[in-house]
């Protein structure tokens, strides 16, 4: 013990001078990173709150020059474009999307994490089997589908086939296996029936899980581009996503600053929910990891 | 039976939706894949047709090699780069491991189809952001996006961009899950720090890395968005210069609404998803065998 202790007071000093030039590196390396990260969306708010027409070799666009200018981008792009229309296409689309697989999703989860019934392993393990189908070979068939059901460039045709979310499922039935079966019978003793066990027990028990399925869907939902581009091709169904990259495609005519504007518009939301629930959202896409 | 209906009730919007919007589709997807089809409705069966010609086409062959080149270094550059993140925002702790580990996740918060908008005119040619960093250096201007030898590393580029923080949280989650006595116990051994990462972090990582590797592997294989969006964007122009960035899922969707080539496009579909399975497959098998062991 003894002979441990004088070793280490011996090797102090030349331990300390390393250890504090690992440590400067880290917080270089750290800082870097949260830079390449940040930087990007930092430079696109500059472009944005800047002069139009002034020359990026002038100013490089590290800070926000003019936020008049930057205000005046922001309502031309709302009210002269179909962008105020694409934006609210785009929340009603997130909406429902997030009403239905929550409401579909916690009823099914209910039943699959908390009863035994007949083809309950059958169901679920082909819905969980699900999980491994890449997109590539539903989208046609899925869009051949809502062409032949009528619903091209309509709200449905939008929202409804995104609704039996497989991963929404699997989130909440981990929750709720966690849910003591105590609670259920003592709710059952009670006189309580089988949907107000589900509605009174069990939904308040999942708020956690539900509010982190919300916000992950609508991230999800807001950037989805790849079934709003078939669906609605009539630019009065426009979504933000397929606006914005009318915005940026190479035959548009708009400068960088009216373009950045566009992309700034369609970032607030998810970053506005980022800010606000940022543990639930990291916690949500970590356990879908840990668990999978 | 009839005991057993509350729950049949109360799962059956889920499935039937699942039903109908999933399973249905892949088997009417099946169908289609073996025949023609003129302009609006199905015509006339044709056996394996479209896959031969999907599989002698020139855009499947240029889609085929891009998505090679694409994953073998995505995947693992990308994989990399979440894992040192971890390591890095780990050995932080408290208000610092919290800002640096949101600033990470940053890009994956916002919509996926920005990160494209976004980068496409930080590599615009003479003014765009990176080429005047480039140019504070003597480098002469770049167009990433035009020039056949760069456009698909820009692409990497903004892939590991978006994918490094999406992995990062959840390659953390695991880090928090290796027991500390490991550690501790290797220190005693006499184990460097460069050891433990070895020895201990990765063995006791290995099911989040073999997820987050079959994630991305699988996601690799569909890339999209990104690339069709900082391309031509539209279904009469995509892929970029000499195809540069045509990949699977985008050749498969021009088929579909730019030439009305449904069929092709179902059968697309199904080459695809046989090649996602069995590497999937292989995978599992690998991993098994090395868990054995």
């Amino acid at each position: 013990m003894k002979i441990s202790v004088s070793a280490t007071a011996v090797t102090t000093p030349r331990k300390v001078r390393a250890v504090s030039i690992w440590l400067v590196a880290k917080w270089i390396a750290a800082f870097l990173v949260a830079l390449i990260a940040i930087l990007p969306i930092w430079w696109m708010i500059n472009v944005v709150f800047s002069v139009p027409g002034e020359p990026v070799s002038i100013n490089p666009r590290l800070y926000p020059t003019s936020l008049g200018d930057g205000w005046a981008k922001i309502s031309m792009v709302l009210t002269e474009t179909e962008y105020f229309r694409a934006y609210l296409i785009s929340l009603l689309y997130a909406l429902l999307t997030i009403t239905g697989v929550l409401i579909f999703g916690s009823m099914a989860a209910f039943e699959f994490a908390l009863f035994e019934f007949p083809g309950k392993r059958t169901f679920f393990a082909i819905v969980m089997l699900s999980l491994m189908v890449p997109t590539a070979v539903t989208i046609i068939p899925t869009y051949l589908l809502t062409a032949q059901l009528g619903w091209l460039n309509t709200m449905q045709g939008l929202v409804v086939p995104g609704l039996s979310s497989a991963f929404g499922l699997f989130l909440l039935v981990q929750f709720m296996r966690s849910i003591p079966r105590d609670m259920i019978e003592a709710a059952r003793l009670d006189g309580a029936g089988h949907f107000q066990i589900y509605w009174h027990v069990v939904i308040p028990l999942s708020k956690n899980a539900l509010i982190t399925l919300a916000i992950l869907t609508f991230i999800q939902t807001w950037g989805n581009y790849m079934w709003p581009l078939i669906i609605s091709s009539d630019p009065q169904m426009y979504t933000v996503g397929q606006v914005v990259g009318l915005f940026n495609s190479p035959l548009s005519h708009h400068t960088v600053d009216i373009v950045m504007t566009a992309n700034l518009l369609a970032a607030i939301p998810p970053l506005v929910f980022f800010l606000i629930f940022q543990r639930k959202i990291v916690e949500g896409v970590a356990m879908s990891g840990t668990k999978g | 039976m009839r005991r057993h209906l509350p729950h049949y009730l109360m799962i059956a919007p889920f499935l039937i939706l699942f039903g109908a919007f999933f399973l249905y589709p892949i088997l009417s997807g099946l169908v289609y894949s073996f025949f023609e089809w003129n302009a609006v409705s199905l015509g006339d069966f044709v056996g394996f047709a479209n896959y031969f010609e999907i599989w002698d086409s020139r855009d499947f062959g240029r889609a085929a090699s891009n998505l090679l080149v694409y994953i073998s270094l995505t995947v693992p550059l990308g994989i990399t780069t979440a894992f040192l993140l971890a390591l890095l925002v780990d050995s932080f702790t408290g208000r610092w491991a919290n800002f640096f580990r949101s600033a990470y996740f940053l890009p994956v918060a916002l919509p996926a189809f920005l990160a494209a908008t976004i980068w496409r005119w930080i590599y615009a040619p003479n003014l765009g952001l990176l080429n005047m960093v480039l140019g504070w250096f003597g480098i002469p201007s770049v167009n990433f996006l035009n020039d056949t030898s760069t456009m698909i590393y820009a692409l990497i580029a903004v892939d590991i961009w978006v994918s490094a923080g999406f992995n990062m949280v959840i390659i953390l989650a695991g880090l928090k899950n290796i027991p500390k006595e490991l550690y501790e116990a290797a220190r005693l051994d006499g184990a460097s720090k460069l050891q433990q990462t070895l020895f201990v972090t990765i063995p006791m990582l290995g099911p989040v890395l073999f997820f987050v590797l079959t994630y991305g592997v699988i996601s690799a294989m569909q890339v999209f968005d990104t690339p069709w969006l900082l391309t031509g964007s539209s279904f009469i122009s995509y892929g970029g210069r000499r195809n540069a960035l045509l990949f699977p899922v985008m050749d498969m969707m021009g088929r579909a609404f730019g030439s009305v080539s449904f069929g092709q496009a179902a059968a697309y579909g199904f080459m695809l998803t046989i090649v996602i399975v069995l590497i999937t497959l292989v995978m599992f098998a690998i991993r098994s065998r090395l868990s054995r062991q």
